[in-house]
């Protein structure tokens, strides 16, 4: 019942927002800029670009608006756009991420041990951070979705194009880097 | 088994959306490598879980709504010099096509006096309203200056 009414509280936004209400599409981007800031902001991990980024992605959604014709979900075609100006920038410029800050005493394993939990977790979420960094930029994306709340595997695989099952796997193949990632070289 | 199939799965079963029967179960807990494996996919699950999720700046949507209105006035002043030149254009044809309608039917050649008395009448005007000049220059600019707070409320004007 939810679904059916935020799917027709989408449809009614959208409309307003194509007779020209500025009042709508500023409700649109306060409904959304949540989602597609953190989105952006973990796949490229710089806040100024991801801010830039995101307001690219509000800026495509105006223009687009007369054209979408309401085949998908508004959100998924946010995510579209999002995955768009994301890949589109990790195309245009790889990321190069110094390593060199990356402790390399050797005792350090990617379970924590008795050392202090949130020391720890910070230290982890460092290196995670970085390994994160590293990986290509459709992984980057799907990790970066996939644990935010309110993303559906399904909405990615729409957004992205891509059949349900490869997301999953593709996932799958993300985590498996990570996972060798945070146990070799960024031990 | 299986270490392969055991590792392969790890992944799944780590994020939940896989329960190890019971064959893959005792691997899990008998084969040191594959049960090392599992706890650091759940520990990456964990981490990747409880990753914050980076917040836009307060200001996040009232600078969105600005772009999106200077993006909107850009467009629109683009169709404008675009509608413009197309009027423009119309023009110049509308006047080409008058000129050669009466240069084919031999007006053109009675019009020499037409021309002299037209240059009469502009120099009589200017005579006349020479005195007043100051006066014109003044509503000129009164009406630049018009002219020119119109199009910068337009430039910062919302939809």
């Amino acid at each position: 019942m939810d679904h059916v009414t935020d799917a027709a509280g989408e449809r009614a936004l959208v409309e307003r927002c194509r007779s020209g209400d500025e009042g709508a599409f500023q409700e649109l981007v306060d409904r959304y800029k949540d989602l597609v800031f953190a989105l952006i902001a973990r796949t490229v991990q710089d806040r100024s670009q991801a801010e830039d980024f995101a307001q690219e992605v509000f800026l495509r959604v105006h223009r687009g608006l007369p054209y979408f014709r309401g085949e998908a979900r508004l959100s998924t075609w946010i995510y579209r756009i999002v995955a768009n100006v994301c890949l589109q920038d990790q195309s245009r410029a790889k990321r190069t991420v110094s390593l060199d800050a990356v402790d390399r005493d050797g005792s350090r394993s990617f379970t924590p041990s008795t050392r202090d939990r949130q020391f720890g977790d910070l230290e982890l979420r460092d290196r995670l951070e970085k390994a994160i960094a590293r990986l290509p930029p459709n992984y980057r994306l799907l990790i970066a979705a996939h644990y935010l709340q309110g993303v559906q595997y399904e909405d990615l695989a729409e957004a992205l194009d891509l059949p349900l099952g490869t997301v999953k796997t593709q996932l799958h193949r993300a985590k498996q880097q990570l996972r060798r990632l945070l146990d070799t070289e960024l031990k | 088994m299986y270490c392969d199939e055991a590792l392969d799965a790890v992944e799944a079963v780590a994020a939940g959306e896989v329960t190890p029967d019971g064959r893959l179960a005792d691997h899990y807990a008998t084969c040191p490598d594959c049960s090392t494996a599992l706890a650091s996919a759940r520990e990456l699950e964990r981490l990747l879980h409880a990753r914050p999720a980076p917040k836009p700046s307060t200001q996040f949507t009232a600078r969105t709504m600005t772009r999106v209105r200077r993006a909107r006035w850009k467009s629109e002043q683009v169709l404008d010099v675009g509608f413009n030149v197309a009027i423009a254009v119309v023009v110049l044809a509308v006047a080409a096509g008058v000129w050669m309608l009466v240069d084919r039917t031999g007006v053109t050649s009675v019009s020499s006096e037409a021309l002299d008395m037209i240059g009469r009448s502009l120099v009589a005007f200017a005579q006349r309203v020479a005195p007043s000049l100051p006066v014109y220059a003044g509503a000129t600019a009164l009406l630049v200056t018009a002219l020119g707070i119109w199009w910068w409320a337009e430039r910062d004007a919302s939809f």
